[in-house]
């Protein structure tokens, strides 16, 4: 088996992409897929930990499989609210870069 | 029967509420004149039975029904009703006065218009209050009512508000009395201190007051009297009620005349088993009682103004009542006798009557001729028939000739002032006051019977006799201050009747039969000597007043000039007061208002304008770019993160 070190700094490293991604990235598209890139770092910790309860307890557990499907279920749902969003950003603002869009300020 | 007297004031309170808030078409007559007599003369009747049940020898003091109102920790505050002698003599006044003034009104009032509604509201509050003045049993419960009948008086003096003089009159006796009434409350604040309770059925238990100690219950008592000096005008907070004048002459008649002015010597002589503790402060209210007597009535030897001559006249003639109770005091402590506490009680009663009559024909006069300046009047006696025997019969009566009401009671009081005498050589001279006094009462009373009624108009008016409606309770008060003197000598004597409400001071009751009595007045030659003073104040007000070719002027100069100019101002009380209050309370509360100004609202102020700058800073936070957002989000999970990992294990928590 992959050592579960390896499974973690994988998942923080993609972690890390998607967090340095939604603070660089002025393209609100890119900045809604490097959020999704962070939560699918922590489904795979989700699936890891899942797996590894076998070795570490000795009894399997599923639950962690079961909340990594429904994570991807609402990140499916969040991906269609936040493209929503954008697209009537877009047509009241006629952009969507994140750092034209700061009328919520003092 | 008894137990239903708090059912007295409830009837005028229920007219007051239903004349206040009915729609204008239902009100009728007069604006509500015909609720407001009818809630009087239910109270009226429900007093005759109440005065009945007490002159048949029940009472109700200390074991009548009480709510609880208030209960703080093991104290309970109750309301309850007392009903002794002194009540019953009280509930004769209000009620009488009450309901003859409220009829009076229906035709003086006439010509206010929508204001009637007002006053006649006003009115019958005033006189719910004032039963529920009297029927108290507690020192606490007397003070609310106090305090409402001193409210009903401001909105009453007040009634023509519009004009400056009556609202600035208004305002003052509100705030003199106002002084009285904080005396009180320190005074009744003293007694819950050291007796725990304000029932009088508790406080006037000879133990528990001698438990207060001496000091104390002088401090009590004299402080107590200070309410009775604001709400009887007694002298040096007396200045208010001529001003007072400036409300409607049936108020005057009513409220300040016949029943709230009587409020602080009801106050003192139910205080009497409080006061008979204290020696010192019987002396106090005696004197105070004295002087003022004196001073007002020599001010009223000078005034113009009709409604101000009675209502100095008033001054005096309370002044009377509590020298009475100030000397009463020393003779129930050292001769065993309520000779001085009839005297007062009666005399408050006669005075109520014949006050009341002779306000109520001053209005008539008033309503007539259309000023108050008796400069402008004469020769109103054979155009007033009604109004001018009335007022005779009144005047009489104040002067103290025999058979009228004020010369029965007149007499006890100085009679008894003489008699304290032999206990404290002050009553003395207190008794010279008194004999001044009476000499004066007659000499301005008929001084201004004289200038209203008798010789030749001195401006143009055509006068008439006033409607039936208003010579009707004249005539009625007419008959009872030719009359009410008499109590002195109904079944056992007024002085027996009285003593039940002081009996636990007194270690024997006297019965005295009639002629006893008059064996007494008309055995003392001091009564012979008041009356011949009456009787010379009399004769010299005809010869100044009446017959013609008296040249008045003399008296204007060399020393009486001055007194008549000093006089004139009122003793420069009245100035006194003025300028203290533009001097010293003004430039204090200057200070005062540049301290609020500057340094509160400075502090207050600037707190604000602390917050505001420093929110117009920090403001500058709020960039609205998400990704900044998002960055300090990330780096303060970062600086928990190490905070939780390395900070928490490295210092042991």
């Amino acid at each position: 088996m992959i050592p579960i070190e390896y499974w973690l700094v994988f998942s923080s490293l993609l972690f890390c992409v998607g967090a340095y991604g939604v603070l660089t990235k002025r393209n609100a598209i890119v900045v809604l897929m490097c959020i999704e890139i962070m939560l699918n770092s922590a489904n795979i910790n989700l699936v890891m930990f899942s797996s590894y309860h076998n070795v570490l307890h000795g009894t399997a557990d599923p639950s962690g499989q079961a909340f990594a499907l429904f994570s991807i279920a609402i990140a499916a749902a969040e991906v269609a609210v936040g493209l929503a969003i954008l697209l009537s950003v877009y047509r009241r603002y006629k952009t969507i870069e994140v750092d034209k869009i700061n009328i919520l300020r003092w | 029967m008894l137990e239903y007297a708090w059912l007295i004031p409830v009837f005028p309170f229920v007219a007051f509420i239903l004349i206040a808030i009915l729609p204008k078409r239902t009100l009728s007559w007069e604006d509500g004149a015909g609720y407001a007599i009818g809630g009087a003369a239910a109270a009226l009747i429900l007093s005759v039975l109440v005065i009945w049940e007490v002159m048949s020898g029940s009472t109700m003091v200390g074991d009548g029904p009480k709510f609880e109102w208030l209960v703080i920790g093991d104290i309970s505050i109750t309301f309850g009703i007392w009903i002794d002698q002194l009540t019953a003599v009280m509930l004769v006044v209000v009620s009488v006065v009450g309901t003859l003034v409220v009829i009076y009104s229906g035709a003086y009032m006439h010509g206010e218009g929508e204001n009637r509604r007002r006053y006649y509201a006003e009115i019958m509050l005033f006189i719910s209050v004032m039963y529920g003045l009297v029927i108290s049993d507690n020192f606490l419960q007397m003070f609310i009512f106090w305090e409402l009948v001193g409210l009903c008086s401001y909105l009453l003096i007040g009634f023509w508000y519009e004009t400056p003089s009556a609202a600035s009159a208004a305002k003052r006796a509100f705030i003199v009395t106002r002084v009285g009434d904080i005396m009180l409350m320190a005074g009744i604040i003293i007694l819950f201190k050291y007796v725990g309770s304000l029932d009088f059925v508790t406080l006037f238990d000879q133990d528990t007051a001698a438990a207060v100690p001496t000091d104390m219950m002088v401090l009590a008592t004299v402080l107590i009297f200070g309410g009775a000096i604001g709400k009887s005008a007694q002298f040096p907070l007396h200045e208010w009620l001529p001003d007072a004048m400036e409300g409607p002459t049936t108020v005057s008649a009513l409220i300040h005349a016949a029943t709230m002015v009587k409020a602080g010597v009801y106050l003192t002589a139910r205080s009497y088993p409080l006061l008979i503790q204290a020696p010192e402060s019987l002396l106090f209210v005696a004197v105070i009682g004295g002087v003022t007597a004196l001073l007002a009535a020599s001010v009223a030897l000078v005034a113009t103004d009709i409604k101000r001559v009675l209502a100095y006249s008033t001054i005096s003639q309370l002044g009377y009542m509590t020298l009475a109770l100030g000397a009463g005091g020393y003779l129930v402590l050292y001769a065993d006798t309520g000779g001085g506490y009839s005297a007062a009680i009666l005399h408050l009663m006669n005075h109520a009557f014949f006050k009341a009559l002779l306000f109520l024909c001053a209005g008539s006069v008033i309503h007539a001729v259309g000023t108050n300046n008796m400069r402008l009047m004469g020769g109103l006696g054979k155009k007033m028939r009604i109004t001018s025997i009335t007022m005779l019969v009144g005047s009489l009566a104040i002067a103290g000739i025999p058979p009228f009401s004020g010369f029965w009671s007149k007499d006890e009081v100085l009679a008894a002032v003489y008699h304290a005498g032999e206990f404290d050589g002050i009553f003395f001279l207190l008794w010279f006051m008194g004999i001044a006094t009476v000499f004066m009462t007659a000499f301005y009373m008929f001084r201004m019977w004289f200038m209203t009624f008798a010789g030749e108009p001195r401006s143009d008016y055509h006068a008439h006799e006033s409607p039936k409606l208003m010579t009707f309770p004249l005539m009625i008060l007419a008959a009872l201050a030719a009359v009410s003197g008499f109590a002195l000598f109904i079944s056992d004597g007024f002085k027996y009747f009285i003593e039940g409400s002081i009996g636990g001071l007194l270690h024997e009751v006297h019965h005295e039969s009639a002629t006893d009595i008059l064996g007494v007045i008309f055995g003392d030659p001091l009564t012979y000597v008041s009356l011949v003073l009456a009787a010379g104040g009399i004769l010299l007000a005809y010869k100044m007043y009446c017959v013609p070719g008296f040249d008045r002027s003399v008296f204007a100069r060399g020393i009486s000039g001055r007194l008549q100019v000093a006089l004139e101002n009122r003793w420069y009380i009245s100035k006194f007061y003025d300028d203290f209050a533009l001097r010293v309370v003004y430039s204090i509360s200057l200070v005062a208002d540049a301290f609020d100004r500057y340094v509160i609202d400075g502090i207050v102020n600037g707190f604000a304008y602390l917050g505001g700058r420093s929110g117009n800073v920090i403001r500058m936070a709020q960039t609205g770019n998400v990704q900044r957002y998002a960055g300090l989000i990330v780096i303060g999970l970062c600086l928990l993160l190490i905070f939780m990992l390395y900070i928490v294990p490295w210092g042991g928590w």
